[in-house]
Protein backbone atom coordinates (compact mmCIF):
# COMPACT_ATOMS: atom_id res chain seq x y z
CA UNK A 1 0.00 0.00 0.00
CA UNK A 2 1.53 3.43 -0.94
CA UNK A 3 1.79 5.85 1.26
CA UNK A 4 -0.83 7.81 -0.51
CA UNK A 5 -3.49 5.64 -0.08
CA UNK A 6 -2.75 4.90 3.52
CA UNK A 7 -3.17 8.63 4.25
CA UNK A 8 -6.46 8.71 2.90
CA UNK A 9 -7.72 6.09 5.17
CA UNK A 10 -5.96 8.06 8.14
CA UNK A 11 -8.12 11.02 7.59
CA UNK A 12 -11.54 8.99 7.16
CA UNK A 13 -10.79 7.68 10.14
CA UNK A 14 -12.26 4.30 10.52
CA UNK A 15 -12.75 2.98 13.67
CA UNK A 16 -10.83 0.01 14.52
CA UNK A 17 -12.11 -3.45 12.86
CA UNK A 18 -14.49 -1.74 10.42
CA UNK A 19 -12.25 -2.18 7.25
CA UNK A 20 -13.60 -5.86 6.93
CA UNK A 21 -17.39 -4.62 6.67
CA UNK A 22 -16.54 -2.12 3.31
CA UNK A 23 -16.65 -5.01 0.72
CA UNK A 24 -20.26 -5.91 2.57
CA UNK A 25 -21.14 -2.40 2.85
CA UNK A 26 -20.44 -1.34 -1.06
CA UNK A 27 -22.69 -4.11 -1.87
CA UNK A 28 -25.47 -3.82 -0.13
CA UNK A 29 -25.59 -0.26 -0.43
CA UNK A 30 -24.95 -0.07 -4.12
CA UNK A 31 -26.86 -3.27 -5.45
CA UNK A 32 -29.69 -3.29 -2.76
CA UNK A 33 -30.27 -0.08 -1.36
CA UNK A 34 -29.98 2.45 -4.04
CA UNK A 35 -31.95 -0.08 -6.21
CA UNK A 36 -34.37 -0.68 -3.79
CA UNK A 37 -34.98 3.09 -3.24
CA UNK A 38 -34.67 4.24 -7.05
CA UNK A 39 -37.82 1.70 -7.19
CA UNK A 40 -39.86 3.78 -4.46
CA UNK A 41 -39.11 6.90 -6.17
CA UNK A 42 -40.67 5.60 -9.17
CA UNK A 43 -44.01 4.57 -6.94
CA UNK A 44 -44.53 8.50 -6.51
CA UNK A 45 -42.72 10.06 -9.51
CA UNK A 46 -44.75 7.29 -12.45
CA UNK A 47 -46.23 8.28 -15.00
CA UNK A 48 -46.49 11.87 -13.13
CA UNK A 49 -45.32 13.19 -9.50
CA UNK A 50 -47.49 12.31 -6.81
CA UNK A 51 -49.40 9.36 -4.76
CA UNK A 52 -52.39 9.05 -7.38
CA UNK A 53 -50.26 4.83 -7.91
CA UNK A 54 -51.06 4.67 -3.75
CA UNK A 55 -54.60 6.73 -4.08
CA UNK A 56 -55.05 3.75 -7.24
CA UNK A 57 -53.79 0.63 -5.09
CA UNK A 58 -55.73 1.63 -2.14
CA UNK A 59 -58.94 2.88 -3.36
CA UNK A 60 -59.61 0.37 -6.21
CA UNK A 61 -62.01 -2.85 -5.44
CA UNK A 62 -59.77 -5.55 -7.72
CA UNK A 63 -56.47 -4.24 -5.71
CA UNK A 64 -58.41 -4.51 -2.34
CA UNK A 65 -59.35 -8.08 -3.00
CA UNK A 66 -55.65 -8.56 -3.31
CA UNK A 67 -54.28 -7.29 -0.64
CA UNK A 68 -57.38 -9.34 1.58
CA UNK A 69 -56.29 -12.29 -0.35
CA UNK A 70 -53.02 -12.21 0.65
CA UNK A 71 -53.92 -11.43 4.57
CA UNK A 72 -56.12 -14.26 4.02
CA UNK A 73 -53.52 -17.38 2.72
CA UNK A 74 -51.18 -15.72 5.05
CA UNK A 75 -52.76 -16.30 7.81
CA UNK A 76 -54.49 -19.85 7.09
CA UNK A 77 -51.14 -20.86 6.15
CA UNK A 78 -49.71 -19.87 9.46
CA UNK A 79 -52.47 -20.67 12.10
CA UNK A 80 -52.40 -24.53 9.92
CA UNK A 81 -48.35 -24.50 10.08
CA UNK A 82 -48.72 -23.72 13.58
CA UNK A 83 -50.82 -26.65 14.40
CA UNK A 84 -49.23 -29.50 12.62
CA UNK A 85 -46.13 -28.28 13.62
CA UNK A 86 -46.49 -28.10 17.43
CA UNK A 87 -47.20 -31.67 17.66
CA UNK A 88 -44.08 -32.59 15.82
CA UNK A 89 -42.00 -30.76 17.48
CA UNK A 90 -43.46 -31.24 21.13
CA UNK A 91 -42.57 -35.28 20.43
CA UNK A 92 -39.25 -34.37 18.65
CA UNK A 93 -37.92 -32.45 21.27
CA UNK A 94 -38.67 -35.50 24.16
CA UNK A 95 -37.84 -38.54 21.45
CA UNK A 96 -35.37 -41.17 21.78
CA UNK A 97 -32.43 -39.49 19.63
CA UNK A 98 -32.20 -41.83 17.22
CA UNK A 99 -35.99 -42.02 15.82
CA UNK A 100 -35.80 -37.86 16.24
CA UNK A 101 -32.49 -38.08 14.06
CA UNK A 102 -34.66 -40.14 11.09
CA UNK A 103 -37.78 -37.29 11.59
CA UNK A 104 -34.99 -34.60 11.43
CA UNK A 105 -33.27 -36.09 8.42
CA UNK A 106 -36.66 -36.09 6.36
CA UNK A 107 -37.21 -32.21 7.45
CA UNK A 108 -33.94 -31.34 6.04
CA UNK A 109 -34.19 -33.39 3.24
CA UNK A 110 -37.75 -31.63 2.28
CA UNK A 111 -36.13 -28.46 2.73
CA UNK A 112 -33.17 -28.84 0.70
CA UNK A 113 -34.91 -30.30 -2.04
CA UNK A 114 -35.58 -27.23 -4.74
CA UNK A 115 -38.89 -25.57 -4.40
CA UNK A 116 -39.57 -25.81 -7.79
CA UNK A 117 -39.46 -29.73 -7.66
CA UNK A 118 -41.42 -29.55 -4.37
CA UNK A 119 -44.07 -27.24 -5.79
CA UNK A 120 -44.32 -29.43 -9.74
CA UNK A 121 -45.00 -32.66 -7.33
CA UNK A 122 -47.76 -31.03 -5.63
CA UNK A 123 -49.10 -29.42 -8.57
CA UNK A 124 -49.04 -33.11 -10.30
CA UNK A 125 -50.82 -34.68 -7.18
CA UNK A 126 -53.61 -32.60 -6.56
CA UNK A 127 -54.64 -32.09 -10.38
CA UNK A 128 -58.37 -33.30 -10.61
CA UNK A 129 -57.21 -36.62 -12.04
CA UNK A 130 -54.10 -36.88 -9.68
CA UNK A 131 -53.08 -39.67 -7.11
CA UNK A 132 -54.93 -37.68 -4.47
CA UNK A 133 -58.58 -37.62 -6.21
CA UNK A 134 -57.66 -41.26 -7.74
CA UNK A 135 -56.99 -42.42 -4.15
CA UNK A 136 -60.04 -40.67 -2.27
CA UNK A 137 -62.42 -42.10 -5.27
CA UNK A 138 -60.95 -45.59 -5.81
CA UNK A 139 -61.81 -45.78 -1.83
CA UNK A 140 -64.94 -44.42 -1.99
CA UNK A 141 -64.80 -41.50 0.03
CA UNK A 142 -65.95 -39.30 -2.90
CA UNK A 143 -68.12 -39.72 -5.68
CA UNK A 144 -66.37 -36.79 -7.77
CA UNK A 145 -62.89 -35.37 -7.83
CA UNK A 146 -62.16 -32.71 -5.42
CA UNK A 147 -60.73 -29.36 -6.45
CA UNK A 148 -57.64 -29.00 -4.69
CA UNK A 149 -55.28 -27.12 -6.85
CA UNK A 150 -55.78 -23.48 -8.18
CA UNK A 151 -57.27 -22.00 -5.50
CA UNK A 152 -57.04 -21.53 -1.45
CA UNK A 153 -56.48 -25.32 -0.94
CA UNK A 154 -54.05 -25.92 -3.33
CA UNK A 155 -52.28 -22.83 -1.79
CA UNK A 156 -52.53 -23.76 1.39
CA UNK A 157 -51.26 -27.24 1.30
CA UNK A 158 -48.22 -26.40 -1.27
CA UNK A 159 -46.99 -23.38 1.85
CA UNK A 160 -47.81 -25.27 4.47
CA UNK A 161 -45.67 -27.72 2.88
CA UNK A 162 -42.74 -25.43 2.64
CA UNK A 163 -43.10 -23.32 6.04
CA UNK A 164 -43.36 -26.51 8.19
CA UNK A 165 -39.42 -26.91 8.81
CA UNK A 166 -39.38 -23.35 9.47
CA UNK A 167 -41.73 -23.64 12.37
CA UNK A 168 -41.10 -26.93 13.85
CA UNK A 169 -36.81 -26.56 14.29
CA UNK A 170 -37.04 -23.36 15.95
CA UNK A 171 -39.95 -24.97 18.05
CA UNK A 172 -37.98 -27.91 19.12
CA UNK A 173 -35.37 -25.79 20.81
CA UNK A 174 -38.20 -23.60 22.43
CA UNK A 175 -39.99 -26.84 23.89
CA UNK A 176 -36.46 -28.84 24.58
CA UNK A 177 -35.69 -25.71 27.02
CA UNK A 178 -38.87 -26.11 29.34
CA UNK A 179 -37.69 -28.06 32.36
CA UNK A 180 -40.01 -31.24 32.53
CA UNK A 181 -40.04 -31.14 36.00
CA UNK A 182 -42.43 -27.89 35.83
CA UNK A 183 -45.10 -30.32 34.34
CA UNK A 184 -44.11 -33.06 37.09
CA UNK A 185 -44.93 -30.71 39.71
CA UNK A 186 -48.09 -29.80 38.30
CA UNK A 187 -48.93 -33.69 37.97
CA UNK A 188 -48.38 -33.88 41.68
CA UNK A 189 -50.13 -30.93 42.57
CA UNK A 190 -53.66 -32.84 41.04
CA UNK A 191 -53.35 -31.52 37.45
CA UNK A 192 -55.30 -33.18 34.74
CA UNK A 193 -53.15 -34.09 31.81
CA UNK A 194 -55.17 -31.06 30.09
CA UNK A 195 -54.96 -28.90 32.72
CA UNK A 196 -51.22 -29.14 32.59
CA UNK A 197 -50.78 -28.50 28.76
CA UNK A 198 -52.97 -25.21 28.63
CA UNK A 199 -51.51 -23.70 31.99
CA UNK A 200 -48.04 -24.70 31.85
CA UNK A 201 -47.17 -26.19 28.70
CA UNK A 202 -48.77 -23.98 26.15
CA UNK A 203 -47.64 -20.69 27.94
CA UNK A 204 -44.19 -22.18 28.38
CA UNK A 205 -43.89 -22.22 24.99
CA UNK A 206 -45.84 -19.64 22.93
CA UNK A 207 -42.72 -16.90 22.93
CA UNK A 208 -41.72 -19.88 20.34
CA UNK A 209 -45.10 -20.00 18.61
CA UNK A 210 -45.03 -16.60 18.27
CA UNK A 211 -41.86 -16.11 17.20
CA UNK A 212 -41.63 -18.74 14.15
CA UNK A 213 -45.40 -17.72 13.96
CA UNK A 214 -44.59 -14.77 12.97
CA UNK A 215 -41.55 -15.95 10.67
CA UNK A 216 -43.94 -17.94 8.56
CA UNK A 217 -46.51 -15.47 8.60
CA UNK A 218 -44.05 -12.53 7.13
CA UNK A 219 -42.43 -15.40 4.49
CA UNK A 220 -45.70 -16.05 3.26
CA UNK A 221 -47.10 -12.49 2.47
CA UNK A 222 -44.63 -12.31 -0.16
CA UNK A 223 -44.01 -15.98 -1.12
CA UNK A 224 -44.35 -15.83 -5.21
CA UNK A 225 -43.73 -19.32 -6.68
CA UNK A 226 -45.81 -21.70 -4.81
CA UNK A 227 -49.46 -19.46 -5.05
CA UNK A 228 -48.27 -18.49 -8.67
CA UNK A 229 -48.50 -22.57 -9.61
CA UNK A 230 -50.81 -23.63 -6.64
CA UNK A 231 -53.42 -20.87 -6.83
CA UNK A 232 -55.66 -19.26 -8.73
CA UNK A 233 -56.58 -16.13 -10.61
CA UNK A 234 -59.51 -15.39 -8.63
CA UNK A 235 -56.83 -15.37 -5.40
CA UNK A 236 -54.00 -13.74 -6.79
CA UNK A 237 -51.53 -12.14 -3.73
CA UNK A 238 -49.40 -9.72 -3.63
CA UNK A 239 -46.32 -10.99 -4.75
CA UNK A 240 -47.56 -12.26 -7.94
CA UNK A 241 -49.77 -9.17 -8.85
CA UNK A 242 -46.49 -6.78 -8.53
CA UNK A 243 -44.68 -9.64 -10.73
CA UNK A 244 -47.60 -9.04 -13.46
CA UNK A 245 -47.68 -5.06 -12.79
CA UNK A 246 -43.75 -5.03 -14.26
CA UNK A 247 -43.69 -8.11 -16.72
CA UNK A 248 -47.01 -8.31 -18.32
CA UNK A 249 -48.40 -4.60 -17.83
CA UNK A 250 -44.97 -2.60 -18.09
CA UNK A 251 -46.96 -0.59 -15.33
CA UNK A 252 -43.72 0.19 -13.05
CA UNK A 253 -45.38 3.32 -11.01
CA UNK A 254 -47.72 0.91 -10.19
CA UNK A 255 -46.05 -1.78 -9.59
CA UNK A 256 -43.61 -0.42 -7.71
CA UNK A 257 -46.13 1.56 -5.57
CA UNK A 258 -47.80 -1.89 -4.50
CA UNK A 259 -43.96 -3.49 -3.94
CA UNK A 260 -43.68 -0.52 -1.07
CA UNK A 261 -46.39 -1.40 0.49
CA UNK A 262 -45.17 -4.81 0.92
CA UNK A 263 -42.11 -3.51 2.03
CA UNK A 264 -43.43 -1.51 4.96
CA UNK A 265 -45.65 -4.23 5.90
CA UNK A 266 -43.26 -7.13 5.95
CA UNK A 267 -40.25 -4.52 7.66
CA UNK A 268 -43.04 -3.52 10.11
CA UNK A 269 -43.72 -7.47 11.22
CA UNK A 270 -39.94 -8.22 10.88
CA UNK A 271 -39.19 -5.38 13.99
CA UNK A 272 -41.77 -6.50 15.63
CA UNK A 273 -40.53 -10.29 15.85
CA UNK A 274 -36.76 -8.97 16.70
CA UNK A 275 -38.08 -7.38 19.45
CA UNK A 276 -39.90 -10.69 20.77
CA UNK A 277 -36.80 -13.04 19.82
CA UNK A 278 -34.11 -10.48 20.20
CA UNK A 279 -31.28 -10.04 17.14
CA UNK A 280 -28.90 -12.04 17.91
CA UNK A 281 -30.86 -14.95 18.58
CA UNK A 282 -32.44 -14.37 15.37
CA UNK A 283 -29.84 -14.53 13.23
CA UNK A 284 -27.88 -17.70 15.32
CA UNK A 285 -31.08 -19.55 14.28
CA UNK A 286 -29.69 -21.05 11.04
CA UNK B 1 -46.34 -36.14 32.84
CA UNK B 2 -46.26 -34.10 29.48
CA UNK B 3 -42.39 -33.94 28.87
CA UNK B 4 -41.68 -37.42 30.27
CA UNK B 5 -41.37 -39.63 26.98
CA UNK B 6 -41.87 -43.31 29.07
CA UNK B 7 -44.81 -41.78 30.74
CA UNK B 8 -47.57 -40.46 28.56
CA UNK B 9 -49.18 -43.48 27.85
CA UNK B 10 -51.82 -43.16 24.94
CA UNK B 11 -50.90 -39.61 24.22
CA UNK B 12 -48.03 -40.71 23.49
CA UNK B 13 -48.67 -42.95 21.01
CA UNK B 14 -51.06 -40.39 18.93
CA UNK B 15 -48.41 -38.15 19.11
CA UNK B 16 -46.31 -39.95 17.60
CA UNK B 17 -48.52 -41.40 14.85
CA UNK B 18 -49.23 -37.35 13.82
CA UNK B 19 -45.33 -37.11 13.80
CA UNK B 20 -45.16 -39.84 11.39
CA UNK B 21 -48.06 -38.89 9.46
CA UNK B 22 -46.29 -35.55 9.38
CA UNK B 23 -42.67 -37.13 8.02
CA UNK B 24 -44.90 -38.88 5.97
CA UNK B 25 -46.31 -35.80 4.49
CA UNK B 26 -42.75 -34.07 4.37
CA UNK B 27 -41.27 -37.24 2.00
CA UNK B 28 -44.41 -37.61 -0.11
CA UNK B 29 -43.72 -35.01 -3.17
CA UNK B 30 -39.92 -35.93 -2.66
CA UNK B 31 -40.50 -39.53 -3.36
CA UNK B 32 -43.36 -39.15 -5.71
CA UNK B 33 -41.37 -36.91 -8.00
CA UNK B 34 -38.45 -39.83 -8.34
CA UNK B 35 -40.87 -42.37 -8.86
CA UNK B 36 -42.77 -40.44 -12.01
CA UNK B 37 -39.51 -39.43 -13.39
CA UNK B 38 -39.24 -43.74 -13.99
CA UNK B 39 -43.05 -43.86 -15.23
CA UNK B 40 -43.92 -44.47 -18.66
CA UNK B 41 -47.28 -42.15 -18.76
CA UNK B 42 -46.92 -38.95 -20.79
CA UNK B 43 -49.95 -38.24 -18.75
CA UNK B 44 -48.65 -38.61 -15.45
CA UNK B 45 -50.88 -40.98 -14.54
CA UNK B 46 -49.69 -42.96 -11.71
CA UNK B 47 -48.71 -45.29 -10.71
CA UNK B 48 -47.62 -45.56 -14.17
CA UNK B 49 -48.56 -48.57 -16.60
CA UNK B 50 -44.62 -49.35 -16.78
CA UNK B 51 -41.14 -48.52 -16.03
CA UNK B 52 -38.94 -46.27 -18.61
CA UNK B 53 -35.72 -44.17 -18.91
CA UNK B 54 -37.12 -42.47 -21.98
CA UNK B 55 -37.60 -38.99 -19.41
CA UNK B 56 -33.79 -39.20 -19.03
CA UNK B 57 -33.23 -39.89 -22.39
CA UNK B 58 -35.28 -37.40 -23.58
CA UNK B 59 -33.29 -34.84 -20.74
CA UNK B 60 -30.22 -35.14 -21.92
CA UNK B 61 -31.44 -35.14 -25.76
CA UNK B 62 -31.96 -31.33 -25.40
CA UNK B 63 -29.07 -29.19 -24.83
CA UNK B 64 -31.12 -26.67 -23.54
CA UNK B 65 -31.40 -28.50 -20.16
CA UNK B 66 -27.87 -29.36 -19.77
CA UNK B 67 -27.14 -25.34 -21.01
CA UNK B 68 -29.62 -24.05 -18.35
CA UNK B 69 -27.69 -26.59 -15.44
CA UNK B 70 -24.48 -25.67 -16.66
CA UNK B 71 -25.26 -21.95 -16.43
CA UNK B 72 -26.92 -22.45 -13.02
CA UNK B 73 -23.35 -24.49 -11.66
CA UNK B 74 -21.31 -21.87 -12.82
CA UNK B 75 -23.35 -18.65 -11.59
CA UNK B 76 -23.73 -20.23 -8.06
CA UNK B 77 -20.18 -21.39 -8.16
CA UNK B 78 -19.21 -17.40 -8.57
CA UNK B 79 -21.79 -16.43 -5.75
CA UNK B 80 -20.94 -19.05 -3.34
CA UNK B 81 -16.68 -17.68 -3.71
CA UNK B 82 -18.27 -14.25 -3.41
CA UNK B 83 -20.43 -14.28 -0.80
CA UNK B 84 -18.08 -16.49 0.94
CA UNK B 85 -15.50 -14.35 0.70
CA UNK B 86 -17.15 -11.05 1.54
CA UNK B 87 -19.20 -12.61 4.40
CA UNK B 88 -15.83 -13.59 6.28
CA UNK B 89 -14.85 -10.22 6.04
CA UNK B 90 -17.62 -9.05 7.39
CA UNK B 91 -17.81 -11.65 10.00
CA UNK B 92 -14.53 -10.88 11.37
CA UNK B 93 -15.51 -6.80 11.74
CA UNK B 94 -19.03 -7.52 13.00
CA UNK B 95 -18.29 -10.23 15.77
CA UNK B 96 -14.72 -8.53 16.95
CA UNK B 97 -14.73 -4.68 15.63
CA UNK B 98 -15.24 -2.06 18.39
CA UNK B 99 -17.76 0.42 17.20
CA UNK B 100 -21.20 2.33 17.14
CA UNK B 101 -23.68 1.20 15.26
CA UNK B 102 -22.29 -2.50 14.81
CA UNK B 103 -25.41 -4.00 15.31
CA UNK B 104 -27.60 -1.75 12.78
CA UNK B 105 -25.35 -2.78 10.46
CA UNK B 106 -25.52 -5.99 11.04
CA UNK B 107 -28.86 -5.77 10.66
CA UNK B 108 -28.64 -4.22 7.02
CA UNK B 109 -26.72 -6.88 5.85
CA UNK B 110 -29.24 -9.03 6.99
CA UNK B 111 -32.31 -7.10 5.55
CA UNK B 112 -32.33 -9.06 1.74
CA UNK B 113 -33.14 -12.13 3.64
CA UNK B 114 -35.91 -10.67 4.83
CA UNK B 115 -37.45 -8.10 2.23
CA UNK B 116 -39.91 -10.25 0.24
CA UNK B 117 -37.54 -11.19 -3.06
CA UNK B 118 -40.34 -10.11 -5.76
CA UNK B 119 -39.18 -6.23 -4.40
CA UNK B 120 -35.49 -7.09 -4.60
CA UNK B 121 -36.13 -8.89 -7.97
CA UNK B 122 -38.00 -6.04 -10.07
CA UNK B 123 -35.59 -3.31 -8.23
CA UNK B 124 -32.79 -4.70 -9.30
CA UNK B 125 -33.71 -5.97 -12.25
CA UNK B 126 -34.97 -2.10 -13.09
CA UNK B 127 -31.30 -1.00 -12.00
CA UNK B 128 -29.41 -3.46 -14.04
CA UNK B 129 -31.48 -2.71 -17.25
CA UNK B 130 -30.49 1.13 -16.87
CA UNK B 131 -26.74 -0.52 -15.93
CA UNK B 132 -26.56 -2.71 -19.21
CA UNK B 133 -25.89 -5.28 -16.71
CA UNK B 134 -29.75 -6.93 -17.39
CA UNK B 135 -29.54 -10.99 -18.50
CA UNK B 136 -25.88 -11.00 -18.30
CA UNK B 137 -23.86 -13.45 -15.91
CA UNK B 138 -21.98 -10.43 -14.25
CA UNK B 139 -25.44 -9.40 -13.19
CA UNK B 140 -26.96 -12.53 -11.95
CA UNK B 141 -23.75 -13.05 -9.58
CA UNK B 142 -23.90 -9.57 -8.10
CA UNK B 143 -27.97 -9.88 -7.62
CA UNK B 144 -27.27 -13.31 -6.01
CA UNK B 145 -24.51 -12.44 -3.90
CA UNK B 146 -26.62 -9.84 -1.94
CA UNK B 147 -29.63 -12.43 -1.76
CA UNK B 148 -26.83 -15.08 -0.61
CA UNK B 149 -24.36 -12.83 1.67
CA UNK B 150 -26.62 -13.08 5.14
CA UNK B 151 -26.14 -17.08 4.17
CA UNK B 152 -22.11 -16.66 4.51
CA UNK B 153 -22.10 -14.18 7.78
CA UNK B 154 -24.64 -16.09 9.71
CA UNK B 155 -22.53 -19.20 9.97
CA UNK B 156 -19.20 -17.82 10.02
CA UNK B 157 -20.28 -15.24 12.62
CA UNK B 158 -22.32 -17.90 14.50
CA UNK B 159 -18.62 -20.41 14.56
CA UNK B 160 -16.35 -17.01 15.30
CA UNK B 161 -18.50 -16.46 18.65
CA UNK B 162 -17.63 -19.26 19.90
CA UNK B 163 -14.09 -19.22 18.79
CA UNK B 164 -11.56 -18.17 22.27
CA UNK B 165 -9.86 -15.45 20.72
CA UNK B 166 -7.22 -15.92 22.89
CA UNK B 167 -5.87 -19.08 21.04
CA UNK B 168 -5.19 -16.61 18.35
CA UNK B 169 -3.52 -13.82 20.51
CA UNK B 170 -1.45 -17.02 22.00
CA UNK B 171 -0.17 -17.46 18.74
CA UNK B 172 0.47 -13.86 17.70
CA UNK B 173 2.43 -13.84 21.33
CA UNK B 174 4.79 -16.80 20.05
CA UNK B 175 5.90 -14.71 16.97
CA UNK B 176 2.66 -15.58 14.25
CA UNK B 177 2.08 -11.90 12.63
CA UNK B 178 -1.74 -11.13 13.21
CA UNK B 179 -2.69 -12.25 9.59
CA UNK B 180 -0.50 -15.16 10.12
CA UNK B 181 -2.51 -15.97 12.93
CA UNK B 182 -6.01 -15.56 11.43
CA UNK B 183 -4.71 -17.82 8.37
CA UNK B 184 -3.45 -20.20 10.10
CA UNK B 185 -5.21 -20.46 13.58
CA UNK B 186 -8.47 -19.11 13.11
CA UNK B 187 -9.53 -19.82 9.95
CA UNK B 188 -9.03 -23.71 10.05
CA UNK B 189 -10.84 -23.69 13.65
CA UNK B 190 -14.31 -22.11 11.92
CA UNK B 191 -13.95 -24.01 8.74
CA UNK B 192 -17.33 -26.08 9.81
CA UNK B 193 -19.15 -22.43 9.71
CA UNK B 194 -17.21 -21.51 6.36
CA UNK B 195 -18.13 -24.60 4.69
CA UNK B 196 -21.32 -24.18 5.92
CA UNK B 197 -21.43 -20.94 4.36
CA UNK B 198 -20.61 -21.92 1.19
CA UNK B 199 -23.05 -25.32 0.81
CA UNK B 200 -25.80 -22.50 1.69
CA UNK B 201 -24.99 -19.55 -0.76
CA UNK B 202 -24.06 -21.83 -3.45
CA UNK B 203 -27.71 -23.42 -2.89
CA UNK B 204 -29.35 -19.85 -2.24
CA UNK B 205 -28.21 -19.47 -5.99
CA UNK B 206 -28.20 -22.59 -7.49
CA UNK B 207 -32.78 -22.55 -6.11
CA UNK B 208 -33.32 -19.08 -6.79
CA UNK B 209 -36.15 -18.29 -8.87
CA UNK B 210 -37.75 -15.09 -8.82
CA UNK B 211 -34.58 -12.59 -9.30
CA UNK B 212 -33.88 -15.58 -12.14
CA UNK B 213 -37.09 -15.19 -13.75
CA UNK B 214 -36.75 -11.20 -13.66
CA UNK B 215 -33.16 -11.27 -15.13
CA UNK B 216 -32.97 -13.77 -17.54
CA UNK B 217 -32.88 -13.94 -21.27
CA UNK B 218 -33.06 -16.29 -23.90
CA UNK B 219 -29.70 -16.79 -24.44
CA UNK B 220 -28.43 -17.00 -20.16
CA UNK B 221 -31.27 -19.20 -18.80
CA UNK B 222 -30.77 -20.66 -15.33
CA UNK B 223 -32.00 -24.02 -14.07
CA UNK B 224 -34.93 -22.64 -12.26
CA UNK B 225 -36.12 -20.60 -15.14
CA UNK B 226 -36.40 -23.62 -17.66
CA UNK B 227 -38.06 -25.33 -15.28
CA UNK B 228 -40.53 -22.07 -14.08
CA UNK B 229 -40.91 -22.28 -17.92
CA UNK B 230 -42.01 -25.56 -18.75
CA UNK B 231 -44.14 -25.59 -15.57
CA UNK B 232 -46.26 -23.49 -17.15
CA UNK B 233 -46.44 -24.64 -20.26
CA UNK B 234 -46.90 -28.38 -19.46
CA UNK B 235 -46.34 -30.45 -17.20
CA UNK B 236 -44.06 -33.09 -18.99
CA UNK B 237 -42.42 -36.09 -17.05
CA UNK B 238 -39.14 -35.04 -18.31
CA UNK B 239 -39.43 -31.95 -15.49
CA UNK B 240 -39.48 -35.07 -13.25
CA UNK B 241 -36.68 -36.71 -14.80
CA UNK B 242 -34.66 -33.08 -14.17
CA UNK B 243 -36.02 -32.99 -10.94
CA UNK B 244 -34.75 -36.32 -9.85
CA UNK B 245 -31.49 -35.24 -10.25
CA UNK B 246 -31.83 -32.49 -8.73
CA UNK B 247 -33.05 -34.58 -5.62
CA UNK B 248 -30.06 -37.09 -6.27
CA UNK B 249 -27.65 -33.94 -6.10
CA UNK B 250 -29.14 -32.50 -2.84
CA UNK B 251 -29.07 -35.52 -1.13
CA UNK B 252 -24.81 -36.70 -2.22
CA UNK B 253 -24.47 -33.09 -0.88
CA UNK B 254 -26.38 -33.57 2.32
CA UNK B 255 -24.41 -36.79 2.58
CA UNK B 256 -21.40 -35.07 2.13
CA UNK B 257 -21.90 -31.97 4.72
CA UNK B 258 -23.01 -34.57 7.07
CA UNK B 259 -19.75 -36.79 6.60
CA UNK B 260 -17.36 -33.91 6.61
CA UNK B 261 -18.43 -32.29 9.53
CA UNK B 262 -18.28 -35.31 11.64
CA UNK B 263 -14.55 -35.54 10.29
CA UNK B 264 -14.23 -32.31 11.46
CA UNK B 265 -15.49 -32.39 14.47
CA UNK B 266 -13.63 -35.70 15.49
Amino acid sequence: MSVETRRNFGTVRLPAGFNGLLPALVLIVLFFVIPVLALLLRSVTEPEPGLQNYAALLGDGTYARVFFNTFLVASVVTIVTVLVAFPVAWMLAIMPSALASIVFGVIILSMWTNLLTRTYAWMVLLQRTGVINRTLIAAGVIDQPLPLINNLTGVTIGMVYIMLPFMILPLVGTLRAIDPMTLRAAALCGASPFQAFRRILLPLSLPGIAAGGLMVFVMSLGYFVTPALLGGTSNMMLAEMIAQMIQSLLNWGLGSAAAFILLVVTMALYALQLRLVGARRMSGGI
Amino acid sequence: MLLDYDRMGWLKIALLGFTALVAGFLLLPVVFIVLLSFGSSRWLAFPPPGWTLKWYQELFADPAWLDAALTSARIATMTAILAVAIGLLASFALVRGQFAGREILRGLLLTPMVLPVVVFAIAIYAFFLRLGLGGTTIGFVIAHTVLALPFAIIPVATALEGFDKSIEDAAIVCGASPLEARLRITLPSIRIGIFSAAIFSFLASWDEVVVAIFMASPSLQTLPVKIWGSLRSDLSPVIAAASSLLVGLTLALMVVTALLQRKLRT
